[in-house]
């Protein structure tokens, strides 16, 4: 039966030229088995092909397993499916003629080094980033969490791509109810394929929100191990340096990794400027559309002196132009993040001032309005990971305000505030700690208290251990 | 965990946004036209028939902590089935009048002050459809949306009510009472429709958290505030428009006027304004869903499920507007729904304790 | 059946949005006659009204005020401003209408209760704007543009609204106006602006006629009708009973030296006993120099004291007599400008007798303190 196992390996690889098959002997004839594109030469040779050169009293497979002794793992797959799996992650496999199988790990390391993440930038504060590869992203925890408390739950996922997933947590901290909820909801998700954590963010959703992201992503590890002790979980998917953290409210958006590492001072006004940002970005096309359209009364007269100058020659009515700016402003961004970086510089130079200043003088747009959207599409950059969200945001309740004037602004406010408000993820508001409103949990919201007066763990996420230290 | 669940200091600032919300719109006008510049003194009265209902009724809500009844389960096993559901109906005429008059308010401040021409029905079905949006999400969405705007709307009532303050004789307002204290007192009565905002908390009556009993002081911190605010924004507006006020309708936009002290800058109270709004369409959703529940209580649907037949006939009576003003409606259907209408405002507050505590034996005695 | 249905909702919610979306209009400001300002006259059968429109400059680049002033007749107001929106092919908006001007004309032979009625019930309106009448035409006040190199209706208000309480000028919004035609005698008072000529300095416009708006003479209206011009003397006069007016200003020799002193604020206290009216307007004063020191209110620290007590007593005369100027007018045109009526009313209540109870039947007893501060 088993001496059948590698014939139907090589029948399942078939038509698989990264199949290599060798037969060595040793007191008995082994067949040795790996893909060559995930095993490094290297190490199969020091860890398999080396050792079993000096072999040559060996009686079964299990003999040149215990000699094996120079590699880290060297196991006993107990089926079938698992050698497919140990072979497809780089082991190399060694049969011996009575069907016995041995894997090695010869796992190749090809793979970024560690570097500063692109996305999450900071002024001070590690510049480590999380990499491709789960071994080493576990690494980087690993290494600020230097205590056993710390668990990993490895799982699979993708019936294809069969890739690692990790569920990293404090077990003194985490609720483990929520922990076994997340692999729960792992071990359920049925899919051919999972190439980045971002797969898996869908699946873990259980609103199933098509606007608003309700997992955290991170790719600090120093912002991963803050959250994890806080009580989150953080999942690490292999192949993708966005590691995912759960449970996630909505003000973590407004905290940037770097504001732990200011004066908590600073920290609570660079928050208020990106509220007020985002704020006036999602709502300011809105409003100049909608008080130009029916409230010009609230308009300072010098400026609406200013607006009707600069209106005067657009043929477009204000509604119109400014959901033309604002798109405009959308396709540069879009175009920007395609181009490569040294065309991308010249693209938005290009965007900025021809079009901008091109549209302004043929008179197609007015300068207030490309002042506005130039302004609004700055500010939604203050949140990077939702810019998208709220540019769609922006653009539906600047064609509302548009139509329906301050009642249809207001309405959207309401609509929005109602559905997120209604949003819970894993015992947790998505809006906590304002709604509903959790005291202790705003010393880390849009303020910020000094570290050494945080003393106790978000409320909002729960924990097993409320007080951060003891 | 329950969708409908409200924290007791949602409770209160849900009760503190309602009391400010209704109250700065028609009813300065029409109080001022029954009793001139003493308006603020049938306020100042009304609120003190809503502070004693109000104690009783919280008084209830403590009583009704551990067991969690719902109102029409209290009243069904203590009042009677039918009694029970008249009662719903009742709640019912007055949740969609008071609907109703808020949406005209509303209409005509869009309309009138806002400029924007429109028809009844556009304006009103995208407040409807936000409003049965409110009812799926359950009341929890709506407590919290309110924490979340509380600040915000609150910091735009207290800049518009404080800022015609320095203008403001308060002198104007003497004598005290001559209008004569009958009147006041009567007009008090006939006015109690516009009063009552805690009438929403029956409908949450099951669903209320408390943290370590602390049910009266958030609540009546809460209904104090509101009613200080209130009391102080009519007088202030009789005080400056004197004989002119019961001629201008929507107090709140007279009010604005003196937010901007110079003519060349914007009218930037009117963004205030439009924040202050919110509270009013917070109230609106609110009425709506308590609307929607008291036919949930007197049909029996399915609580999980929206029901659109209770959807289409909510939102056909809110186009009544159409074709009856609000000024006859309050002048008619009010005034004769009065003695009804006091019914649930007054007694009935004051009898549920008692209606609870029976209510709570029975449970037990049935186990 | 669910894509069925999935479309069916999507097209709804289309219908629905475009519904909306048509349903709800609104005037671009470009559709836009928006006024800042209107000046009435009579004609034989109506009224001419006056507007200064804001009117877009000529390129996006230009930032300023820029107006026109568009005339037209109508039996009413109301009909005049839709004459207006037909002659400018815009929606007339008086939304941010800052200004009205009585022609003279119109206010001294008309009775313009109508016209104000349509300013005060309007929601979009602004109570707060200023109101005043005007030597001569209103258009031709309106038409002044060029001559103060500014919108007039910028320019006057700016004068009615800041400037006035800063030099001792009494002024009145639209609402104060409007109520004090309603309450007790029914009378009340605007600001009658002038336009003086100033000698020309624009050597490239030498045919440009140049000049200043004054607005430190009032007339008293009726029940809105005219009633009588108040002399330069009692418009200062009227001024010291406002406690929220100041600057004004007084001069003395008494003590050997001329000295003038401005008054930084005030105290108006009115009392009602036995019968009798006590009004003591307290004066707090300070020497005028050059700096401005203008600091208001109570909470102001104490100085050294300069002006001689002969000089007080010289400035308290004179202050005293510019007050009993105001009340013996009052007595004998028999309207109520400091509120005489209205102090008895926050006492007894009104009724008939009391509104019509002429000023002369008042006892009112004055006192004037004028102190350093």
């Amino acid at each position: 039966m088993k001496e059948n196992l590698l014939e139907k390996l090589q029948k399942v690889f078939y038509g698989d030229e990264d199949l290599r098959v060798r037969q060595v002997q040793c007191g008995i004839s082994l067949n040795v088995v790996c893909l060559d594109t995930m095993c490094d030469d290297k190490k199969v040779s020091a860890f398999v092909f080396q050792p079993l050169v000096y072999i040559s009293d060996a009686k079964s497979v299990k003999d040149v397993q215990n000699k094996l002794s120079a590699g880290t793992v060297a196991k006993n797959p107990p089926n079938f499916y698992s050698m497919v799996e140990d072979l497809t992650n780089g082991y190399t496999l060694i049969f011996d003629e009575s069907g016995g199988c041995v894997s090695v790990d010869t796992r190749t390391t090809v793979g970024r080094a560690v570097a500063e993440p692109p996305t999450s930038m900071v002024l001070r504060g590690p510049r480590e980033g999380f990499v491709e590869d789960v071994k080493v992203n576990i690494t980087l925890l690993r290494k600020r969490l230097k205590t056993a408390n710390f668990k990993t739950i490895n799982l699979a996922v993708g019936k294809y791509t069969n890739t690692a997933v990790s569920l990293c947590y404090l077990d003194t901290i985490a609720d483990k109810s929520i922990v076994d909820n997340i692999a729960q909801q792992i071990e359920n998700i049925s899919v051919d394929g999972v190439l980045d954590s971002s797969y898996l963010a869908r699946y873990l959703d259980s609103n199933k929100t098509v606007l608003f992201r309700r997992v955290g992503v991170t790719e600090k590890p120093d912002v991963a191990v803050a959250k994890m002790l806080e009580g989150r979980v953080a999942i690490i998917v292999d192949g993708s340096p966005m590691v995912l953290t759960l449970p996630y409210l909505f003000v973590e958006d407004m905290q940037s990794p770097g504001d732990y590492y200011e004066n908590s001072t600073m920290t609570a006004f660079s928050r208020i400027l990106r509220f007020i940002s985002v704020l006036a970005s999602v709502l300011l096309p809105a409003l100049y559309v909608c008080l130009q359209v029916y409230n010009y009364q609230i308009i300072p007269l010098q400026f609406l002196i200013t607006v009707m100058n600069a209106s005067e020659a657009i043929p477009f009515s204000p509604l119109f132009e400014m959901m033309l700016v604002l798109v405009i402003f959308d396709i540069l961004r879009e175009a920007n993040l395609r181009m490569p970086s040294a065309v991308g510089i010249s693209l938005s130079l290009v965007g900025a001032i021809v079009l901008g200043d091109a549209a302004v003088k043929a008179g197609l747009l007015g300068a207030p309005a490309v002042m506005i959207g130039a302004l609004s599409g700055i500010g939604l950059f203050t949140l990077p990971d939702n810019t998208l969200v709220l540019s769609l945001m922006r653009l539906i309740i600047t064609f509302i305000g548009g139509t329906m004037g301050l009642l249809g602004v207001t309405l959207s406010i309401i609509a929005i505030l109602l559905y997120l408000a209604s949003l819970q993820n894993n015992k947790t508001p998505f809006l906590a700690p304002f709604a509903p409103n959790i005291p202790q949990d705003r010393q880390d919201a849009i303020g910020q208290k000094p570290v050494p007066q945080m003393t106790e763990r978000p409320k909002s996420i729960p924990n097993k251990n409320n007080k951060r230290r003891g | 965990m329950d969708k409908n669940r409200i924290g007791i200091n949602q409770l209160a600032l849900l009760y503190l946004l309602s009391i400010a919300g209704g109250k700065f719109l028609t009813l300065p006008s029409i109080l001022a036209k029954d009793v001139g510049h003493d308006s603020w003194l049938v306020l100042l009265f009304s609120f003190l028939w809503d502070a004693i209902c109000l104690v009783f009724l919280l008084f209830a809500v403590r009583l009704n902590q551990e067991k969690q009844l719902d109102i029409s389960a209290i009243l069904d096993r203590t009042v009677t089935k039918v009694v029970s559901k008249i009662v719903m109906a009742i709640f019912f005429a007055i949740f969609i009048i008071r609907a109703n008059i808020l949406l005209s308010s509303c209409y005509k401040m869009f309309a009138v002050t806002f400029d924007v021409s429109t028809n009844w029905i556009v304006y009103v079905i995208p407040i409807v459809v936000i409003s049965f949006f409110a009812v799926k999400l359950g009341f929890n969405s709506i407590a919290r949306t309110t924490q979340l705007l509380f600040g915000i709307i609150f910091i735009c009532v207290f800049v518009l009510v404080f800022s015609p303050i320095s203008q403001v004789e308060f002198t104007s307002l003497l004598p005290v009472g001559e209008a004569g204290w009958g009147k006041i007192l009567a007009t008090s009565f006939t006015r109690s429709f516009w009063f009552s905002d805690y009438l929403f908390i029956y409908f949450v009556f099951d669903s209320i958290k408390v943290n370590k009993n602390r049910v009266f002081a958030p609540v009546i911190v809460a209904f104090v505030i509101g009613a200080v605010l209130t009391v102080l924004m009519n007088a202030m507006f009789v005080a400056l428009y004197g004989d002119l006020a019961q001629d201008f309708d929507l107090a709140m936009t007279k009010i604005g006027v003196y937010f901007v002290s110079n003519s060349s800058n914007g009218r930037w109270d009117w963004l205030t304004l439009s924040i202050w709004l919110m509270s009013v369409i917070i109230k609106i959703i609110v009425f709506i869903y308590c609307a929607y529940k008291s036919l949930e209580k007197i049909f029996g649907f399915n609580k999980d499920k929206f029901n659109w037949y209770a959807g289409v006939f909510i939102v056909a009576l809110l186009m009544l507007p159409m074709f009856i003003s609000a000024d006859v409606v309050l002048s008619t259907v009010v005034m004769w729904g009065l003695v009804p209408f006091v019914l649930v405002q007054y007694l009935l507050p004051i009898a549920l304790p008692f209606l609870t505590k029976l209510a709570l034996r029975k449970e037990v005695a049935n186990g | 059946m669910d894509d069925i249905k999935r479309t069916a909702i999507v097209i709804a919610a289309l219908a629905v949005l475009l519904l909306i979306s048509s349903s709800f209009v609104g005037s671009n400001i470009m559709n836009r006659a928006i006024i800042i300002g209107v000046g009435v006259d009579k004609l034989e059968d109506g009224v001419r009204l006056t507007a200064e429109i804001v009117s877009p400059g000529n390129g996006s680049e230009q930032v300023g005020t820029y107006s026109k002033i568009v005339s037209a007749n109508g039996r009413s107001v109301g009909q005049a401003i839709q004459k207006i929106a037909e002659l400018t092919g815009k929606e007339a908006s008086l939304g941010r209408c800052l200004l009205i001007i009585l022609g003279q004309d119109f206010y001294e032979n008309t009775d313009f209760a109508d016209t104000i009625d349509y300013f005060i019930n309007s929601d979009s309106f602004k109570e707060s704007s200023a109101i005043c009448c005007c030597e001569g035409s209103a258009e031709e006040l309106m038409n002044k543009g060029p001559a103060v190199a500014q919108s007039v209706s910028l320019a006057l208000t700016t004068l009615l609204q800041d400037q006035a309480k800063k030099v001792a000028i009494v002024t009145n919004t639209l609402l104060d106006y409007t109520l004090s035609q309603k309450n007790m005698l029914k009378t009340g008072f605007l600001n009658k602006v002038k336009f003086l000529p100033s000698q020309n300095t624009d050597s490239n416009k030498p045919d440009q006629e140049q000049g200043f708006f004054t607005i430190n003479d009032l007339t008293v209206f009726r029940d809105n009708n005219f009633d009588c011009d108040l002399t330069p003397d009692e418009s200062i006069g009227l001024a010291l009973f406002n406690d929220k007016v100041l600057g004004d200003t007084f001069s003395s020799d008494a003590s050997g030296k001329l000295l003038t002193v401005n008054v930084n604020s005030k105290k108006i206290d009115k009392k009602i006993k036995d019968g009798e009216v006590t009004i003591t307007i307290k004066l707090f004063v300070k020497l005028a120099r050059t700096d401005s020191a203008d600091v208001e209110g109570v909470f102001v620290s104490q100085d050294k004291k300069e002006i001689p007590k002969e000089t007080i007593n010289d400035i308290t005369e004179q202050a005293r007599q510019l007050s009993q100027a105001v009340i013996d007018r009052q007595i004998s045109q028999n309207f109520d400008l400091i509120k005489i009526h209205d102090l008895y009313r926050q006492k007894q209540g009104s009724n008939k007798e009391l509104e019509n109870k002429p000023m002369e039947e008042f006892n009112v007893n004055l006192k004037v303190e004028v102190i350093e501060k």
